[in-house]
């Protein structure tokens, strides 16, 4: 037996002195087991649940847009979607490579994934699909269905995606949608609290879900947005969705509001078809309601190509255009009026009272003031012109002389009481004012004083003068309406477009009878300068118009001289504008029309004839008569995203 | 490993003279071989098992419903490991203590000089050194160090200790002090934090083992105590010292944001909380089926076990370690040798040292330290290295009466 206190005995002393300290630790740890699992285990259960259970965002599906009469003018189509899983992938350029056998899949398209696919790995979200092709065709989506089940990380499947029906059609009315950009974020986010902005954020992330990037599109983007929904999920660390859960009806997604815009599609078809290629812009509108029932700028780009992203190249072949497809000319585009402007003078001039409707002025050919000379169109000159006269030849030299009289300042207020130098929204984007000078503007912008010479130019429609393609079809309504207040309207039924003012400044009916009497005389008097175009071809009713000729440039005293007055003389982006405003029928006016026909050179030779197919076609087609959205339209429109009236 | 014919005792704990002198279990290899504790070896597999079975669960897909392909190496790995694992624990169980002394000092050169290569020439492995490659072999020396380090410090106190039943003088404690500070400040240097603290604890246990003055003891812990502060500012990285910030954070109940540092503990308390008193299920654990705790296979592993299985799984896993480590300081106790008692010390002081500190860091109550729960972590060295201990402990055991020289051990 050893001693004790030999190194055994004490060994064993020790031994239990350090099963006490393990006994202690080992106490120390079941009791932190203890406080973990059993006191404070209900907390931690909660903590979990809050872990794992995720609202998921459920897209809402975007409003339609509509014409009049209820045709689609942009709507959600299923379409056949194909993408990639990246965590599923082992090879990604290999599955595309194999991807591109079945389906079309251009080297530009195959990069752009790519560098998606590295984005989300980075972003530890490697379990968010990148959309490889957005929408198949039929035949592509069959060939897939059958393949993708091989292929490791491959999805397709039917997903909701904007479409434009009429394509080209509605391109500068509608705009079109697009993946939101950073820029988009910043512009929606404005006055909106941080926890809308986390739900913005989401949404404008999800694959199916676009922003309205220009055109009506963009103007009624709260009102076709609709509400995103919850989805309850069980999701992993990495928030991958892994397991569905009972749903919350009251949480579900609320689709967006259906738009009608006051447009009727067809008549819209026509009247593109009419200008047969050449660029140019039309608005149709109804007298009565203010309806805009064409809007028609063309050449025109498919909104359809912008939905899933353009590609560089795409867009700038549409950006460099020589024709300009981009452009939104009828509400836009600012040309001078030339003498379809002839008819605000003379209302100007009665309203000054400076001439009679019986006083005469001479033409034989130009106008002397100061020291400078101003041509008539007509080389040898008109003779005697009255009032009447002077719009039906559309005399330059009858308008010099009452211009003059009038002055700049009342000829302005009078271009301004038809809408002249306003910008119309009308639920659109890239609306102009155009310009209505005056000495003020001239003053602050010229730094120079206005010289009288320049009211000439005013009075036949030149000059620094610039109005949109749908100001003139808005001078022509009121003339037709022999006055009467007169509200555009694009949006049917849909949100408010507040910008919009009415055109109420009183005019004189008589000095409107006036107006009408000679734009009858143009287009159904013998030597009118619209008498070829006066007939509908209806076999009974006419219209009246006014043609004019917009200078692209002005003509020189030498090419005057040698007998250069425009046309195959000079290139064609030098050639004048072709224009005609017209209204029909003569004898109850329902419809105004104004149509430009770039580089037409003569208004009553290219323009006059499209306006009058297009006045024919729409009173063929009953354009104006009551549309679907009538019975709606009293509904008060809110845009808290209830569907409150959901149209049919 | 054939028991044929074997009648009689069943864990080789026959001690009296005559039924050893009489049974064939006495002789020969076999013989050892039925007096190995079956009883305690079932209990040291049954735990890799668990751990066999816990990584299974890791790589179960709760979607699918199935073993997820990515996932299944994982249990696979490791049933392999713990069968390699089991041979050599009892090949090692086998050898008589004589010859695990001999090997002493030999085994520690070699692992000073291996430590002292990967310091120069090792290859880097998340910002540290810790592995040399020689051709197409990995090694990682810090592991091999754990036991080298017990046997020669065993070894020189079976040498060292003075035969006239007195204690051995401080001299003789000052230089095993020196034999386990050198492969630990090579490690150390590495860096390798764990495996320096795991080697400076089982020769420190070791050290008291074999008899140095209380006083001594005392005066360890109280510098150790005092000097906590200092090595707080002045030794941890400071990623180290974030781990600390956030252990007291969680232990005081201060507000963590839930990421970066804390994020990892905080994700394992959930789920060791809602495991509650019964746990929710073996493969039914949410928060560990989602990947919500990081390094789940490996140095985590505790929480799958007491989110699967509850307290009561969680407590009764801590019992088995407790069982085994009593166990073995029984075998210690019983041992005839200086050598055996303190091997078998250091053997279980290692694998104690790693149960305790993952438990205390996994239960958010010890630092963040890459410390892997023995037998039930993923990985292959660190279950070679316990089954390594475990195979001295047995063989301390099978031998405990052989006489050891103390010459020849230098």
């Amino acid at each position: 037996m050893a001693r004790k206190n030999s190194p055994e005995a004490d060994f064993d002393r020790r031994l239990l002195l350090a099963m006490g300290a393990g006994g202690a630790v080992f106490a120390t740890l079941v009791g932190r087991l203890s406080q973990l699992q059993f006191f404070e285990a209900e907390h931690y259960r909660k903590l979990a649940d809050e872990n794992h259970i995720r609202l998921v965002l459920a897209p809402p599906e975007r409003g339609q847009i509509l014409d009049r009469f209820g045709r689609p003018l942009a709507s959600q189509r299923q379409a056949g979607r194909v993408s990639v899983v990246p965590e599923r992938l082992d090879d990604p350029e290999a599955t595309l490579l194999q991807l591109s056998k079945f389906i079309d899949l251009p080297e530009s398209r195959v990069k752009r994934v790519l560098e998606e696919i590295q984005t989300n790995r980075i972003r530890r979200a490697s379990f968010v699909p990148v959309t490889v092709v957005q929408e198949l065709s039929y035949e592509e989506f069959a060939r897939l269905r059958v393949r993708a089940v091989e292929m490791d990380g491959v999805d397709v499947q039917m997903a909701s995606t904007r479409s434009y029906p009429r394509g080209r059609d509605f391109a500068h009315v509608l705009g079109y949608v697009a993946r939101a950009s950073a820029d988009d974020l910043t512009r929606l986010a404005e006055g909106r609290s941080p926890d809308e902005l986390k739900t913005f954020e989401e949404l404008f992330r999800h694959p199916d879900i676009r922003v309205g990037r220009q055109g009506m599109e963009r103007f009624a983007e709260d009102w076709l947005r609709g509400r995103p929904g919850r989805r309850r999920v069980v999701t992993n660390a990495h928030g991958r969705p892994m397991q569905e859960l009972e749903q919350d009806p009251t949480n579900a997604a609320v689709a967006g509001k259906d738009l009608f815009v006051t447009i009727d599609a067809e008549l819209q078809r026509v009247a593109i078809e009419r200008f047969e290629g050449e660029s140019g812009a039309a608005v149709l509108m109804d007298v009565a309601s203010g309806d805009v029932l064409a809007m028609v700028s063309t050449p025109a780009f498919d909104p359809n190509s912008f939905v899933n992203g353009i590609s560089g190249k795409d867009y700038a072949e549409l950006r460099d255009n020589p024709m300009a497809p981009l452009y939104p000319r009828a509400h836009g585009g600012v040309y001078p009026p030339g003498s379809t402007f002839k008819m605000v003078v003379a209302t100007a001039a009665l309203e000054a009272g400076v001439v009679k409707t019986t006083d005469t002025v001479r033409c034989g050919g130009s106008y002397r003031f100061g020291n400078r000379t101003w041509h008539c169109w007509k080389k040898g000159g008109h003779g005697t012109m009255n009032m009447h006269n002077g719009i039906k030849h559309s005399c330059d030299v009858y308008f010099y002389e009452i211009a003059r009289r009038t002055g700049v300042s009342k000829i302005a207020e009078v271009a301004h009481k038809f809408g002249f130098g306003e910008t119309f929204v009308l639920g659109m984007t890239g609306g102009r004012s155009g310009l209505v000078p005056d000495p003020a503007w001239k003053l602050k912008a010229r730094g120079e004083p206005w010289f009288e010479g320049e009211t000439l130019n005013f009075g036949i429609g030149q000059g620094q003068l610039g109005v949109t393609p749908l100001q003139l079809a808005l001078m022509t309504a009121r003339i037709a309406a022999t006055g009467a207040p007169l509200k555009p309207k694009l949006i049917g039924f849909g949100p408010p477009s507040d910008e919009d003012k009415m055109l109420d400044a009183p005019l004189d009916p008589a000095i409107m009878e006036i107006q009408k009497a000679g734009m009858y005389g143009v287009t159904s008097e013998p030597g009118g300068t619209g008498y070829r175009s006066g007939d509908l071809g209806l076999g009974g009713p006419r219209l009246a118009g006014k043609t004019g000729t917009a200078q692209v440039r002005r003509i020189s005293a030498e090419e005057r001289a040698k007998g250069i007055r425009g046309g195959a003389s000079i290139a064609r982006e030098l050639r004048d504008h072709a224009l005609f405003v017209a209204y029909a029928p003569t004898d109850n006016p329902r419809y105004a029309v104004s149509v430009i026909v770039e580089h037409g050179e003569g208004g009553s030779r290219t323009a006059a004839p499209v306006g009058r197919d297009i006045l024919a076609a729409a009173i063929k087609m009953d354009s104006g008569r009551t549309p679907v959205y009538a019975k709606r339209a009293s509904v008060t429109p809110s845009t808290d995203g209830k569907p409150d009236g959901d149209p049919v | 490993m054939s028991r044929e014919g074997f009648t009689g005792y069943t864990r080789g704990e026959a001690r009296t003279p005559t039924a050893r002198a009489l049974h064939f279990a006495n002789f020969g290899p076999f013989g050892a071989i039925a007096r190995l504790p079956w009883s305690i070896i079932l209990l040291i597999v049954g735990v890799g098992l668990t751990g066999v079975a816990m990584l299974f669960s890791v790589g179960w897909d709760p979607v699918a419903q199935a073993p997820s392909p990515d996932e299944a190496d994982l249990w696979r790995d490791q049933i392999t490991r713990l069968g390699v694992g089991f041979v050599l624990m009892i090949c090692l169980a086998l050898l008589p203590l004589g010859i695990w002394a001999r090997f002493a000092w030999p085994a520690y050169a070699v692992v000073i000089v291996l430590l002292v290569m990967v310091d120069f020439f090792g290859v880097m492995g998340g910002g540290a050194a810790r592995w040399l490659k020689v051709g197409p072999i990995i090694l990682q020396p810090s592991e091999p160090a754990k036991l080298a380090v017990t046997m020669a410090l065993a070894s020189y106190y079976q040498r060292m200790m003075p035969t006239n039943g007195q204690s051995p003088p401080l001299l003789v404690h000052g230089g095993a002090l020196l034999i386990m500070l050198v492969p630990a400040a090579l490690v150390f240097k590495q860096p390798n934090l764990s495996t320096a603290l795991a080697l400076a604890a089982s020769g420190a246990m070791i050290i008291f083992f074999a008899g140095i003055a209380m006083r001594w003891v005392a005066a360890a812990i109280g510098i150790g105590l005092l000097s906590v502060p200092a090595i707080y500012t002045f030794v941890l990285e400071p990623y180290q010292r974030e781990r600390v910030d956030t252990l007291i954070a969680g232990i005081t109940g201060e507000a963590t944001n839930g990421l970066g540092e804390s994020y990892q503990i905080e994700q394992a308390k959930i789920a060791i909380g809602a495991g509650g008193f019964s746990g929710r299920g073996y493969l039914q654990g949410i928060q560990s089926q989602q990947e919500y705790v990081p390094e789940q296979q490996t140095d985590f592993i505790l929480t799958i076990i007491a989110e699967e299985f509850g307290f009561i799984g969680a407590v009764g896993l801590l019992a088995v370690f407790a069982f085994l480590f009593v166990w073995s300081f029984r075998v210690a106790a019983r041992n005839k040798s200086w050598f055996g008692r303190l091997a078998t010390i250091g053997a279980t002081s290692t694998i104690a040292f790693f149960a305790i500190f993952n438990s205390g860091m996994v239960l958010g109550l010890l630092p963040v330290l890459g410390m892997p729960l023995p037998l039930i972590s993923y990985g292959g060295t660190a279950l070679i290295t316990v089954m390594a201990c475990f195979g001295l402990i047995l063989s301390a055991h099978l031998h405990q009466d052989e006489k050891l020289s103390s010459r020849g051990l230098f």
